[in-house]
């Protein structure tokens, strides 16, 4: 229950602070903190424009995106305090939920039938599918530290003591972190503020969108950052008392959106086909973490 | 400490597979001179200070400042394009080095002896097929040197992992080794460098004796 309502709150935050470390990078003042949850609010206001040739998939899609970014965040503990849902195997739940809401923002978009959005929905897939193993390497090699199988046994149980165990640890929020970026079409993979059709991933999927679809669509990527910043979070809160691990969440939070907005800053995106090699290097890294933990557990024989 | 060192050091591996310009192979070279640096600090404690002072003044020396340096120096002054050219696209190069780490993982995990250093073989060994696969997949004369070099980090891994036993041998090997390959390298390149203007190694053909 703690997390939900944490990960809701620093959601609030995250996507503001990260425009403002852009701002302050580039030599501007920047909007508020707050300006992104007025743009939506704005837009929660407004009513849907539907295109004549869309059917009903285009009209629940964005709703089925936010709710599955939602029960992905159920899973995810805080420190001694379980997730809403916890069992055996949620992590590959969470997976799958996130993966089901991009799938129907996916044929949303070529339900338009529009050009554009069918290549960025190709665009999409590949990169998600590319960042998946990453993903399950990673969060498997801890399982396997562990010898547990739910993200809250997993991070309740996790002992960081030696240096190896540190460095796995700082590994494995630098995996997430880029993961978070790709995932959210963030700037070394799609630039977000990119003006040109032919070079948009996920924004050209939601050209269609408008008004309250919209609206769902911003606000279920404001509260992706913050979830991804709750599973690092993880990495490191465990066995802390409930104040100092509040704290620290937030700090957490905190560090993560400046450093999101710092790649944004001093990054250029890269080219189109310099991407897939980008996050299978994530896989291979996570793949070294696998290796880290064969080490600290003396596997090998 | 030392394991945290030699991870970094793969993955500092990958790094150069997925690298487009040539002066991100010079930067990761000089990284990994460092990490050498600091590996040896930390594995070499039973051998007389004097010759740890002598291993690591090679390395830091040598492999972290020297070489790079002359290397960034050749690709100035032989005005060689800024990109790497690889015969294969680095997407390809990644799956290789990945590959290849698997397997020598794979490998060192069958062998059952109790005194082998795993994670000092398992490193020096990918090391050393990596920078074979460099030298396979680059087009230039100047990659070749880099990836000898890489092979060469790779040896000086694994006579880490005996290095208390016999110090002196293995580590001035490496050094000659290391000199040698450069200063002939690059003597020999300058040379290639005024005869021709680009340094493919496909125009070495060329050089006949008439």
């Amino acid at each position: 229950m703690l997390s939900l309502v944490l990960i809701l709150f620093c959601s609030l935050f995250f996507t503001g602070i990260l425009i403002r470390t852009k701002s302050i990078a580039s030599g501007r003042m920047g909007p508020g903190i707050l300006q992104p949850i007025r743009d939506v609010v704005r837009l929660f206001k407004k009513g849907s424009v539907y295109s004549e040739t869309t059917s009903i998939i285009f009209r629940i899609a964005p709703s089925v995106y936010f709710a599955s970014v939602i029960m992905a965040c159920l899973v995810i503990p805080f420190g001694a305090d379980k997730g809403i849902v916890s069992f055996n195997g949620d992590f590959v739940f969470f997976a799958y939920i996130l993966a089901l809401g991009k799938f129907f923002t996916i044929i949303s978009a070529m339900d338009t039938g529009s050009s554009f959005e069918g290549m960025g929905a190709s665009r999409e897939a590949l990169y998600s599918m590319f960042a998946e193993p990453a993903f399950f390497i990673l969060i498997g090699s801890f399982a396997l530290l562990t010898g547990k199988t739910s993200f809250y046994e997993i991070f309740s149980s996790l002992q960081l003591g030696t240096s190896i165990t540190y460095m796995l640890g700082g590994l494995a929020a630098a995996v997430l972190v880029m993961i978070a970026m790709i995932e959210n079409s963030r700037m070394p993979v799609d630039d977000p503020k990119t003006h040109l059709e032919l070079t948009m991933i996920h924004e050209v999927m939601v050209l269609d969108n408008s008004g309250f679809d919209l609206g769902l669509i911003l606000t279920a990527g404001y509260i992706k950052f913050a979830m991804y910043g709750a599973i690092i979070s993880g990495f490191f809160i465990s066995g802390l008392s409930l104040p100092l691990s509040i704290a620290l969440f937030l700090f957490i939070q905190f560090l993560f959106a400046i450093i999101a907005g710092v790649i944004e800053s001093f990054m250029a995106r890269f080219r189109m086909n310099h991407n897939p090699q980008f996050i299978l290097a994530l896989s291979s890294v996570s793949f070294l973490i696998f290796l880290g933990v064969l080490l600290v557990l003396e596997k090998f024989v | 400490m030392t394991n945290v060192l030699l991870i970094i050091f793969i993955i500092s591996l990958f790094y150069v597979s997925i690298a487009n310009r040539l002066i991100t192979y010079v930067r990761v070279l000089a990284l990994q001179g460092f990490i050498l640096f600091g590996v040896t600090f930390m594995q070499l404690k039973d051998i007389e200070t004097w010759n740890l002072v002598l291993i690591m003044l090679e390395t830091i020396v040598f492999k972290a400042i020297a070489v790079p340096m002359f290397l960034g120096y050749l690709i100035k002054r032989n005005k060689i394009t800024r990109v790497a050219e690889p015969y294969l696209s680095n997407f390809m190069s990644l799956i290789i080095v990945t590959a290849i780490v698997v397997i020598t993982v794979i490998l060192a995990n069958s062998i059952k002896d109790p005194l082998l250093d795993k994670i000092f073989f398992i490193v020096s060994l990918s090391t050393l097929f990596t920078g074979l696969y460099f030298i396979a997949s680059r087009k230039k004369i100047i990659t070749h040197v880099m990836g000898y070099l890489i092979i060469e980090n790779g040896v000086f891994v694994l006579s880490l992992a005996a290095g208390n036993e016999m110090p002196n041998l293995v580590n001035l090997g490496i050094m000659l080794d290391v000199f040698a390959s450069v200063l002939i390298l690059g003597i020999f390149f300058n040379k290639i460098g005024d005869v021709f203007k680009d340094a493919d190694v496909d125009r070495l053909t060329d050089m006949k004796d008439y």
